[in-house]
């Protein structure tokens, strides 16, 4: 068993178009967060390559890419699931991203986050800010939070 | 997040409880998060611009009626809009213990109460009526303060 940190929230768009803007425009809708930096530098722009096996890529200024993770299920528009590392995880240490876009009522989509596996950033690690688990989940589902509340307000 | 109340309820098997909530009431879940071990350490169940925490038995004084001979200290009103009749019946098939049957009133709502499968009591109601103070007084024998 491993930790899990779920979130979920209703967008008016059809899943095709959720989903759609969740993969293609996550480059306008990402909000980056100081307690989960993906690498030392300053923020990038996210993007995803389409498809599975695809990267979630991070460009920095520099023009130097870091692969946060990679596309393990490709199922649009209903599922995608990749997986989540920091460049201050430890090296064997791959947590993931289930995301899932369900039709409900008229014209909506249900888009739901779970992220596994957070608990398993040691302790002592830099990316764990000397949190305990509950407190570290509690602040990864709030950040999950504000940026599903940010796609929803800019993307889908 | 805006200033304002909510609660928070306690089940020996909080899972069970989300899956029969959303079953029952239509709420749906927003947040949830679970140790290593599976354990329910935090969720939120949202139905209109409301919502519930639903967590585990945290501590001696926080326990589920089904710990304690089934009393309840307050209870929790799921305020609906449309066919509370249809809300009644969706609880009902969905093992929902009825208190007390759909009815309307004085005050101008129909309401019901219904347990839970751990023994939370759940209060409906949805406006059907409007009612004035003087009707809603004359109605009750009550002298009514603070009405809208």
């Amino acid at each position: 068993m491993t930790s899990k940190v779920y979130v979920a929230l209703r967008v008016k768009a059809a899943p095709e178009r959720a989903f759609a803007a969740f993969v293609q425009e996550i480059g306008a809708w990402w909000r980056p967060n100081g307690l989960f930096q993906t690498t030392p530098r300053a923020p990038g722009v996210l993007a995803f390559e389409l498809g599975e096996g695809g990267r979630l890529t991070e460009t920095l200024e520099s023009g130097k890419v870091f692969e946060i993770g990679r596309i393990s299920a490709w199922e649009p528009p209903s599922r995608l699931v990749f997986s989540w590392r920091q460049a201050n995880f430890p090296p064997d240490l791959h947590t993931e991203v289930e995301v899932r876009f369900e039709a409900v009522g008229e014209g909506e989509t249900r888009v739901s986050v779970e992220h596994r596996g957070f608990d398993q950033v040691p302790a002592g690690s830099a990316a764990r800010h000397g949190f305990p688990d509950e407190a570290l989940l509690m602040r990864l589902a709030e950040w999950w939070r504000g940026l599903l509340t940010s796609y929803r307000d800019t993307s889908a | 997040m805006t200033a304002g109340f909510r609660s928070a309820l306690f089940y020996q098997d909080p899972k069970a409880a989300l899956a029969w909530l959303e079953k029952a009431f239509g709420f749906e879940l927003t947040m949830l998060l679970e140790d290593a071990e599976g354990n329910v350490a935090h969720s939120q169940m949202s139905f209109g611009n409301g919502y519930v925490m639903i967590g585990q038995e945290w501590s001696a004084d926080h326990k589920s009626p089904k710990s304690v001979g089934g009393k309840n200290t307050q209870t929790v009103n799921i305020q609906i809009e449309t066919d509370i009749d249809a809300h009644f019946e969706r609880a009902k098939a969905a093992g929902a213990v009825i208190v007390a049957a759909p009815e309307t009133q004085f005050y101008g709502d129909r309401t019901y109460r219904c347990s839970d499968p751990e023994g939370h009591i759940w209060t409906v109601s949805q406006t059907v009526q409007a009612v004035s103070r003087e009707e809603a007084e004359a109605a009750s024998g009550l002298k009514i303060t603070g009405w809208l």
